[in-house]
């Protein structure tokens, strides 16, 4: 009875297996994912230990995944929902655009082209085995300026130019060396660029661990081995899906929900969705979205593909790998040049950090219809992008200060709702007073939750948070923030959460501020960020 | 310290026994053992254990899971916290981070001080230590009829950067003080930047403290004329005084004692580049050891962030009662679920689920007559059966369900070792796996072959280790002082600033007795570029920043030595070393070992016949060939067809991989 190997794992599959699952057997399937995860994994811990900025290092803003020859994600480790499953588009995008050989790196941020919102920078390496592909590293941070009209490159923009840096996927190594004009033409353009370049390097070498970790794996089993056992792992993603959507009961489950306005028209921008749940099979159609705004709150289709992945990983009842297979079973449809797929040359700063929150919304709105004991009442749906940027006369140097804010969860079916705690498509941690004081010209004046934000419910949901920001010099602040007008919703009869305020304050008067624009700041000047709460669960009643 | 002619006790109080290592300098004879530990009154058994060693002018080092317990329990003292006004909720807010990505019921823990008494007072420091606006003591009188009024017991007091002015922190405990309270300024606790962590690590000491010090009185007023220390977490003791103040510092000593244990064995076996793997029933304990302990400032407890130093151990959750289940999408799963101890694996008679040991049993690697020395007989049938269960929906016999468990498990542990060596810049292959803890010996031989470490070493001392580390552990105490300089600051002007410390520092070790010469004091400082979330600790030497540039080339693969570099914070280690007692040596037998028992075991090739011995039994210099099964009272040590062993003059058993 020939099975196994001891420790390491047989050559070959058995027939007795291939009976129950076509490539690999269960106890293969569980050793190759703990293999295969372990090299995201490493590429992390080396890019978050070499990276230069607080936002990779302390703020986790980027992930790392490896990839099968066509492109199909194999393994990712992600620090932020946003990053998840939207990789595979950027490594497709080099695999179309790039002729690639041994040693190269493919760089590239176009939204239009592989990329998500510009500041997220994407290094793809192929690795080759025997002169043959047999797969790819990658890996993407977001990077706390790659220029554009304001600091930190969230502008409200009108065209994508006005964004930042535009990079195609191009070579920034070619057989292992360094394309020096390239490299010189990303640093010119950026505001802080001895960060960009401690990050770019980070990203270097978490790429070049990453394919020498492919190529031992290849060299041990044999290339064919682990294509199969990928492949594997590909489809028990599928079927953990697959188990989920069967147990959820068929029919079409509809939301709308919106955002506020887009930081040029004052008008709401609807996001509708349909879920359509039949079999093992679903369907997701945002037909009737808001066409794409003139603002920077448009999502590239990766965006939306990513918001999709995450609810539905949310729901399932196991800890599933983040792979490629996830999303088979799940049909999405984006109609393009809507705010769900925009159209180039849309700016689109906000979708990755705000509309992908909405997106968000209305799929567990849709969902909360199937699955009612498992879905939570809306969170704050904002990440309170706050950009700050000018100069530091005490250091004569110009600064670039970027932080999202935590806000209230909306209240679950049994739970309340936790305060000041962000939510969904991001999870970075936030600046430490004493290091921003000691980093920046500016002092934090108070730093705590709002009470009584979170909506009413048989379950409250959670408070959220305001943060003041004196200045002490004269700056630029950009806010790219949401749900100051719409109310994050309740469930079952709970009531919403508060609306979040920006608010100016000068001289001991407090004036309102927009939710979304650039204002000038004097000395003195405090900026108020209050955030919103989330949504209650069930009637407070009851 | 002045050598003590009274016996040297090391005692490590464990959530089921109470581990004793006992050293005697006249003979230099040591003993060990165990009593059942007394949970309602962990003292009772270390009092009975003390009376039966017997003895005066005894030298005991102790470490405990009062604190620890206290902690994860939530049983502490009702603590308050006082901060800048505007900043009360930061312990609340924390990072504002969520614990789990994808799961919508996962809540972060609770803050240890409710909002109701956390209150914030109306001061102001800056970065650069000047007051804005200064304290009003009034305000704090005031206060202290609410705290009152709440049974407050510990007060905690975090103010923004008090480390750099420490005096509106030292004035608002000295009110407090006065008024009774036991009070835990940050100052005193953590003067390091980072406001929440600082605020974290205040709160658990105002937490646990009051609690240790009861249980540190009730044990000294019974053990009047021996001298007593207490175990920290970072690997060395510190005197119950201290240990009643910051008792936050002793909280991780259990395992900080195993890590000790296992550097003075391996070093006297002449290895000290170590692979620490303490595999026990719910979760393993592993660690590096590269010719010293490394220590980090990053650890968290019940979720909660504990800036202290303690010895780097990384945890996973699966051990020895880890169950193993098919998942929906047709993987076979082992852990994080755990049968624990009750109802334990199916084979303790209670439970049903398959666990790990149900494997182990299964596949003849433990004799269910021989568990825990006899005296928990083990249902084989019972693990059979529910082996079954787990393989039948994937068409395996209970053996090879087993056999797949087994896999599984080893990849989850092949994966812990990874981590902390691989990712590190670590090689395992340059490295000794060293194993305790349960069930540690049944997986290590097939670990180190799949990791291609050389070899693994078991102490003779393995069920002991702790112990036996808190015996061999020095005086140690850590100072540290965030001051966020300029990198070109001279040496001279830092050196300055460390002189308080070392001032602190040597009247500590003197007050333990030792004489200056006997004292060492290694200064280091946290290093980063300008703009840097991360620091870099380096020795303090004159040319610390040439060797900073080169250190972060090393480590992060990039330098720029134009670049502005921030001394962020200064680090003090004050170590007064205890002479270490060699351990006992036995001379060398030519004699085969002889074993017990024959009985057929179970590989992926099919059934071989396994030798089994009793580990009492085996004599320094006997090798043994696998596959063979070493049965100790408390562990198990399992050698593959391919593996060979041998006992070395300490005892302890080495395997040498085969392919």
């Amino acid at each position: 009875m020939r099975l196994l190997g001891s420790c390491g794992i047989a050559a070959e599959p058995t027939g007795l297996f291939e009976r129950f699952f076509a490539v690999t057997n269960a106890i293969e399937l569980e050793i190759f994912k703990h293999l295969l995860a372990a090299i995201p994994e490493e590429m992390g811990a080396l890019l978050r230990r070499s990276a230069y900025s607080p936002n990779i290092k302390e703020r986790r803003d980027y992930s790392c995944a490896i990839f099968n020859p066509s492109g199909e994600m194999i393994a990712q480790a992600a620090h932020i929902p946003v990053h998840l499953g939207t990789m595979p588009l950027s490594v497709q995008q080099a695999l179309a655009e790039v002729e690639l050989r041994p040693g190269d790196v493919v760089i590239l941020n176009d939204p239009y082209r592989g990329g998500t919102h510009l500041p997220d920078i994407t290094l793809v390496s192929p690795a080759f085995v025997d002169g043959e592909l047999f797969g790819f590293a990658a890996n993407r941070a977001h990077h706390a300026d790659v220029g554009g009209m304001a600091p930190g490159s969230m502008p409200i923009a009108r065209e994508l130019v006005q964004e930042g840096l535009i990079i195609p996927p191009v070579k920034l190594m070619e057989g292992g060396e360094l394309q020096t004009g390239l490299w010189d033409i990303i640093l010119a353009n950026v505001r802080t660029p001895r960060e960009r370049a401690g990050d770019l390097r980070a990203q270097l070498a978490a790429n070049r661990r990453g394919v020498a970790r492919l190529e031992e794996l290849a060299a041990r089993y044999g290339p064919e081995t682990i294509h199969r056992h990928s492949a594997a792992l590909l489809g028990y993603a599928e079927r953990l899906t697959r188990a989920l959507l069967r147990a959820l009961p068929d029919g079409r489950y509809e939301f709308a929900d919106q955002l506020d306005d887009d930081g040029v028209a004052d008008a709401p921008l609807p996001i509708r969705v349909a879920v359509t749940i039949q079999g093992d099979s679903a369907s997701v159609d945002f037909t009737g979205t808001s066409p794409q705004a003139q603002g920077s709150l448009n999502a590239v289709y990766a965006i939306t593909l990513s918001a999709v992945h995450y609810v539905f990983r949310c729901l399932l009842a196991e800890d599933a790998p983040s792979n490629s297979g996830s999303l088979r079973p799940i049909q999405v449809i984006a109609p393009e040049g809507t705010l769900v797929n925009a159209r180039r040359p849309a700016p689109v700063a906000g979708g990755n950090v705000e509309t992908s929150q909405r997106i968000t919304d209305v799929l567990l709105g849709a969902l909360a219809q199937a699955a009612p004991d498992r879905v939570p009442a809306a969170s704050q749906g904002t990440m309170n992008n706050i950009l700050i940027g000018g100069w530091d006369t005490r250091r004569a140097a110009p600064f670039t200060y970027y932080e999202t804010l935590a806000g209230g969860m909306g209240a679950r079916p049994g739970a309340p709702g936790q305060s000041a705690i962000h939510t969904h498509m991001t999870n970075t941690l936030n600046t430490p007073i004493e290091a921003l004081e000691f980093a920046y010209p500016f002092e934090v004046v108070r730093y705590e939750i709002r009470r009584s934000t979170g909506g009413a419910g048989r379950f409250r949901g959670g408070d959220g948070l305001r943060r003041d920001l004196r200045l002490r010099v004269p700056a630029t602040a950009s806010l790219l923030t949401d749900r100051r007008i719409s109310r994050p919703y309740g469930l079952v009869g709970g009531e919403p959460g508060a609306p979040g305020e920006n608010v100016l304050i000068r001289d001991g008067a407090e004036s309102p501020l927009p939710a979304k624009g650039s204002i000038d700041l004097q000395p003195g000047d405090t900026l108020s960020i209050r955030t919103p709460g989330g949504g209650g669960w069930g009637k407070a009643s009851q | 310290m002045s050598p003590s002619p009274g016996l040297r006790i090391g005692i490590d109080t464990g959530g089921t026994f109470t581990d004793f290592v006992v050293f005697d300098p006249a003979s230099g004879d040591f003993s060990t053992f165990k009593l059942p530990s007394t949970p309602h009154d962990p003292a009772e058994a270390i009092l009975a254990g003390l009376v039966r060693i017997g003895g005066a002018g005894r030298s005991i080092v102790h470490g405990s899971t009062v604190a620890t317990n206290a902690l994860l329990e939530r049983k502490g003292a009702t603590t308050a916290l006082l901060t800048t006004e505007g900043f009360a909720d930061v312990l609340e807010i924390g990072r504002q981070n969520r614990p789990s990505l994808y799961d919508f019921f996962a809540d972060r823990p609770a803050p240890l001080v409710p909002a109701e008494l956390r209150f914030g007072l109306r001061e102001r420091v800056l970065h650069t230590g000047a007051v804005q606006s200064a304290l009003d003591p009034a305000e704090v009188e005031a206060l202290i009829p609410q705290l009152q009024a709440a049974q407050v017991e510990a007060v905690a007091v975090c103010f923004l950067f008090s480390f750099l002015h420490p005096e509106h922190e030292g004035r608002t405990a000295g009110l407090l003080r006065q008024a009774g309270f036991f009070v835990s300024p940050s100052s005193e606790v953590l003067p390091e930047f980072r406001e929440y962590e600082r605020a974290s690590t205040t709160a658990i000491n105002a937490y646990v403290s009051p609690v240790m010090s009861r249980y540190l009185s009730r044990l000294e007023d019974d053990l009047p004329g021996d001298s007593l220390q207490i175990m920290q977490s970072n690997g060395g003791s510190i005197a119950p005084a201290e240990a009643r103040r910051h008792a936050a510092r002793c909280i991780l000593s259990g395992p900080a004692g195993g890590l000790v244990g296992a550097q003075a064995v391996g070093r006297a076996a002449g290895f000290d580049r170590l692979i620490t793997f303490d595999m026990g029933g719910t979760s393993t304990d592993v660690a590096l050891l590269d010719g010293g302990l490394y220590v980090t400032g990053e650890a968290e407890i019940g979720g909660l962030p504990l800036r202290l130093p303690v010895l780097d151990i990384h945890t996973v959750g699966a051990g020895g009662g880890s169950i193993a289940r098919v998942d929906s999408g047709g993987a076979l799963r082992v852990g994080p679920q755990s049968a624990g101890a009750d109802p334990g694996p199916a084979c303790y008679g209670r439970g049903d689920q398959p666990t790990v040991t149900d494997a182990n049993l299964i596949l003849g690697r433990i004799l269910p007559d021989r568990f825990l020395g006899g005296r928990m007989p083990l249902d084989f049938k019972r693990a059979l059966a529910a082996m079954a269960r787990l393989g039948e929906p994937l068409g395996l016999s209970p053996e090879q369900a087993a056999l797949g468990v087994i896999q599984v498990v080893d990849a989850h542990m092949a994966r812990a070792l990874q981590v902390i060596s691989v990712e590190r810049g670590r090689d395992p292959r340059d490295f000794t796996l060293l194993a305790f803890g349960g069930a540690g010996g049944l997986h290590a031989a097939s670990l180190a072959r799949a990791l291609a470490i050389p070899r693994v070493l078991v102490p003779a001392h393995a069920a002991t280790l702790s112990a036996l580390g808190m015996l061999m552990a020095d005086v140690l105490k850590d100072y540290s002082q965030t001051v966020m300089l300029p990198g070109h600051t001279p040496a001279a002007e830092l050196d300055s600033r460390f002189a308080p410390l070392r001032a602190r520092a040597a009247s500590n070790l003197a007050a333990h007795g030792f004489s200056p010469p006997e004292q060492t004091l290694n200064a280091s400082l946290d290093l980063r570029y300008a703009g840097q979330s991360y620091e870099l600790n380096l020795p303090f030497t004159p040319d610390f920043l040439a060797v900073f540039h080169r250190k972060h080339e090393l480590e992060f693969g990039y330098a720029n030595d134009t670049q502005p570099v921030e001394v962020v914070t200064l680090r003090l280690r004050a170590v007064g070393a205890v002479a270490r007692p060699a351990l006992p040596r036995s001379p060398r037998t030519r004699r085969a070992p002889r074993s017990f028992d024959h009985r057929p075991a179970l590989f992926p090739s099919g059934e071989l016949p396994t030798a089994f011995y009793d580990g009492a039994d085996l004599l320094p210099g006997q090798r043994l060939r696998g596959p063979a099964v070493v049965v100790q009272p408390d562990t198990t040590i399992f050698l593959g067809p391919s593996d060979s062993a041998r006992l070395d003059s300490f005892r302890n058993l080495l395997i040498e991989g085969g392919t």
